[in-house]
């Protein structure tokens, strides 16, 4: 099992859209609006590493409104 | 009235000096030194330190202060200040970097009461400015509703017109008035206007336009309404 979290940089207002259609992606465990310089981060928690990626580049950056992201993969 | 605002940077130190322009007392926190001594140098009571840590803020008695605005230009410190003067009772402002963030803090940062865009407010100074003519937005109160101020000039349909005749249009509210070079005040019926007269009026966005060619006429810019 590989948990990643994913920090969503947004360039639209509507965090709630965002939140909702980056929670329904398979993979996604949790996702929270956050304070500060990125919007919202996601935790993933999937098989492989590649299916980080295939969640993080794949599915939550073709959402409509995100800007960018960046992908944290947990070590421990 | 005391006010803490943590940032001494551009947006900080102006507003500390309009408020004390105003007669309030503020205590600024900066963290970069040469910033520090810039605002002390200006005679202003400068708290050296994180004003994202606690025992910072702490030494700008926020308890005593009634507001706290956080002006610096990370948002993150920024929202840490705001939670740690919420717990102290201050109402809390706090300055955000980019404009899509506005409604995402005011929907969800309960412990920010007020969230300012600094650029947003500069875009309209800089529109009016280069618009110049008679009709100046102060500013949008909401997506649909503008504050505009109209100036009467020789041409206007209301010219030699008393106030009680100005008939405006549904969903606008005049506000004030103010003869040429005296200061605005509430209007008063019998007032008759005269070119250089301002009128300060409340309007939504699509009641705009007809405002403007009964205040001022068609010679009035259109380009100047609308939000920045």
């Amino acid at each position: 099992m590989v948990t990643a979290y994913v920090m969503v940089k947004a360039h639209t207002g509507d965090a709630d859209r965002l939140k909702t259609e980056i929670g329904a992606i398979d993979g996604v465990s949790e996702v929270h609006i956050v304070a500060g310089d990125v919007d919202l981060i996601a935790k993933v928690s999937v098989d492989s590493p590649s299916a980080v990626k295939d969640v993080a580049a794949t599915h939550i950056q073709s959402i409509d409104g995100v800007e960018s992201t960046q992908t944290y993969i947990a070590m421990d | 009235m005391l006010y803490v605002i943590v940032g001494a940077g551009r947006v900080g130190l102006r507003t500390a000096r309009v408020l004390r322009e105003s007669g309030h007392d503020v205590t600024l926190i900066e963290r970069d030194e040469s910033a520090v001594e810039r605002a002390r140098n200006a005679d202003f009571e400068v708290i050296s330190g994180d004003g994202a840590l606690e025992e910072t803020l702490k030494s700008a008695d926020l308890d005593a202060a009634d507001a706290l605005g956080a002006l610096t230009g990370d948002l993150n410190d920024n929202f840490v200040a705001c939670m740690i003067g919420k717990q102290h009772g201050c109402r809390t402002v706090m300055r955000i970097d980019e404009d899509y963030r506005e409604e995402i803090y005011r929907r969800y940062a309960s412990e920010v009461d007020e969230v300012i865009y600094p650029e947003r407010l500069g875009a309209i100074a800089a529109k009016n400015a280069l618009l110049g003519g008679n009709i100046r937005a102060v500013a949008d109160i909401a997506q649909h509703l503008q504050l505009v101020e109209f100036t009467i000039t020789d041409s206007s349909p209301m010219n030699g017109y008393s106030l009680s005749e100005l008939e405006l249009p549904a969903n606008t509210r005049l506000l004030a008035h103010g003869k040429a070079e005296a200061a605005l005040t509430t209007p008063d019926p019998d007032e008759t206007l005269e070119p250089g007269d301002h009128l300060v009026v409340l309007a939504d966005f699509d009641a705009l336009a007809d405002v403007r060619s009964i205040v001022v006429g068609a010679a009035g810019q259109q380009k100047a309404l609308g939000g920045a």
